[in-house]
């Protein structure tokens, strides 16, 4: 990335982060837990590094490799590795992530995705049927998959 | 930065929508034989549309929004993955079919994918539709592979708002009339509800369970585990398994089908040109 494309990512990251901890706590409030900003403070931190950190090592590998895998996927594992029991500070590492809720976070992300959804509207009104009817195929199929596979390893197993 | 850049007026933007979104709440409706919520994240979306259909946004503000969408949905990547690290002890534990169940996820290409193409002849959206359940996981997937604006990203992002909004729904009707036909043990039905989603799991539990509320306590550990595998495996499924087999149906239903020219939906080729 350029310079100017890392100052914007780093950005984006930050206010979401932000929004999203000021988004957790309305959310904990109303729950009756709340978690303050300053209390996901650590997770929020956590969070950025282990996202920057994915991105430094997705470039690197990028200089050196034609073949990488998308970042996410080191991000992720960052995350796994670090919050494995008995790595060090796994404990607190994923007690202050687990502080920063899932669908909280997920808000500003789709704020953003709403802010840009107008120019995409039309081709939405022209697909949305087919994507509504294919997603619910999607969903049935994942059950039914799921439901045949077990069915027949616990048959073969004879559990039951 | 650039003079001309929307971008404060977007970081602004997104905070006032999350304020409120947040403030609103989540919301629940019970229908009685079934229940649905509506998320805060569900009704920045709609606010963020209305605004673009209403022409409030100017077209530049719109495009340069677009790859935030990519990068903020790094760090629910990374929320994920914290989740993931405590649970690996527990897929060592967990038994063969449990492990091989995981498989049937697939379930949502085997479905839905020739559906989409033989039926509907959808263009490459039906793939961002059909890889996976389309939770939150599966946004950053296709976000990073093909950028949220693609055809693809489309898919998956009208997808996650089917699944949103009537996901829970959909799986609450589904199961309650799959558990009582005897085709599957209850078992096989329980691990069936680890898709991947906490909300989708407890609507598809809730059924199995009314149907069998004497196996209650089996029946939730069995769904809770698979739905904790897939919550671990689900990303590395997607990229490695899912989307590969994806693109690869794709391409096998597409050629030699008359409804499409060189993998395009024939009615969409000449749009395609103009980008």
């Amino acid at each position: 990335m350029k310079k100017t494309d890392w100052a914007v990512y780093l950005r984006v990251l930050c206010f979401s982060a932000v929004f999203a901890a000021i988004g957790n706590w309305i959310s904990t409030m109303k729950s009756g837990a709340p978690v303050t900003p300053l209390q996901a403070v650590p997770g929020m931190i956590l969070l950025l590094v282990i996202t920057i950190l994915g991105q430094l090592i997705w470039e690197g590998i990028n200089k050196v490799s034609k073949k990488n895998l998308p970042a996410i996927a080191y991000i992720s594992l960052i995350a796994i590795i670090l919050t494995i029991p008995g790595f060090p500070g796994a404990e607190f590492t994923a007690a202050s992530i687990n502080k920063i809720g899932l669908l909280p976070l997920c808000t500003p992300i789709l704020a953003y995705a709403g802010i840009s959804l107008g120019k995409d509207l039309d081709t939405f009104k022209k697909q949305g049927a087919a994507i509504v009817a294919i997603s619910l195929f999607a969903f049935l199929g994942t059950f039914i998959g799921s439901a045949v596979i077990a069915q027949l390893i616990l048959k073969l197993t004879g559990v039951i | 930065m650039n003079k001309n850049s929307h971008e404060w007026r977007i970081h602004i933007l997104a905070f006032v929508l999350t304020m409120i979104a947040e403030l609103i709440g989540t919301k629940r409706f019970d229908l009685g034989f079934t229940a649905f919520s509506l998320f805060p994240m569900l009704y920045v979306l709609i606010f963020g549309g209305i605004m673009g259909a209403a022409k409030v946004l100017p077209k530049e503000m719109m495009e340069e929004a677009s790859p935030f969408i990519g990068i903020s949905v790094l760090l629910l990547t990374a929320k994920v993955g914290s989740t993931i690290g405590p649970n690996l002890g527990n897929v060592i534990k967990a038994g063969p079919a449990l492990l091989l169940q995981e498989f049937g996820n697939l379930g949502t290409a085997v479905f839905a994918m020739p559906i989409a193409i033989l039926v509907f002849h959808m263009g490459r959206a039906c793939i961002g539709s059909s890889f996976s359940n389309s939770r939150e996981g599966s946004l950053a997937v296709v976000a990073s592979r093909y950028g949220l604006d693609s055809e693809e990203g489309m898919g998956v992002m009208g997808s996650y708002i089917t699944g949103t909004v009537l996901g829970t729904l959909f799986y609450g009707i589904m199961v309650s009339a799959l558990a009582p036909t005897g085709i599957f043990h209850p078992y096989a039905l329980a691990m069936a509800c680890g898709t991947g989603s906490a909300s989708m799991m407890s609507a598809s539990l809730g059924a199995v369970i009314d149907a069998f509320p004497t196996m209650a306590e089996e029946l939730t550990a069995y769904a809770a585990t698979s739905n904790m595998l897939t919550s671990v495996d689900g990303l590395y499924m997607s990229l490695f398994i899912a989307l590969p087999m994806c693109e690869w149906m794709y391409k096998k239903l597409t050629a030699n089908n008359k409804h499409y020219k060189d993998g395009v939906p024939v009615g969409k080729a000449e749009k395609k040109g103009e980008e």
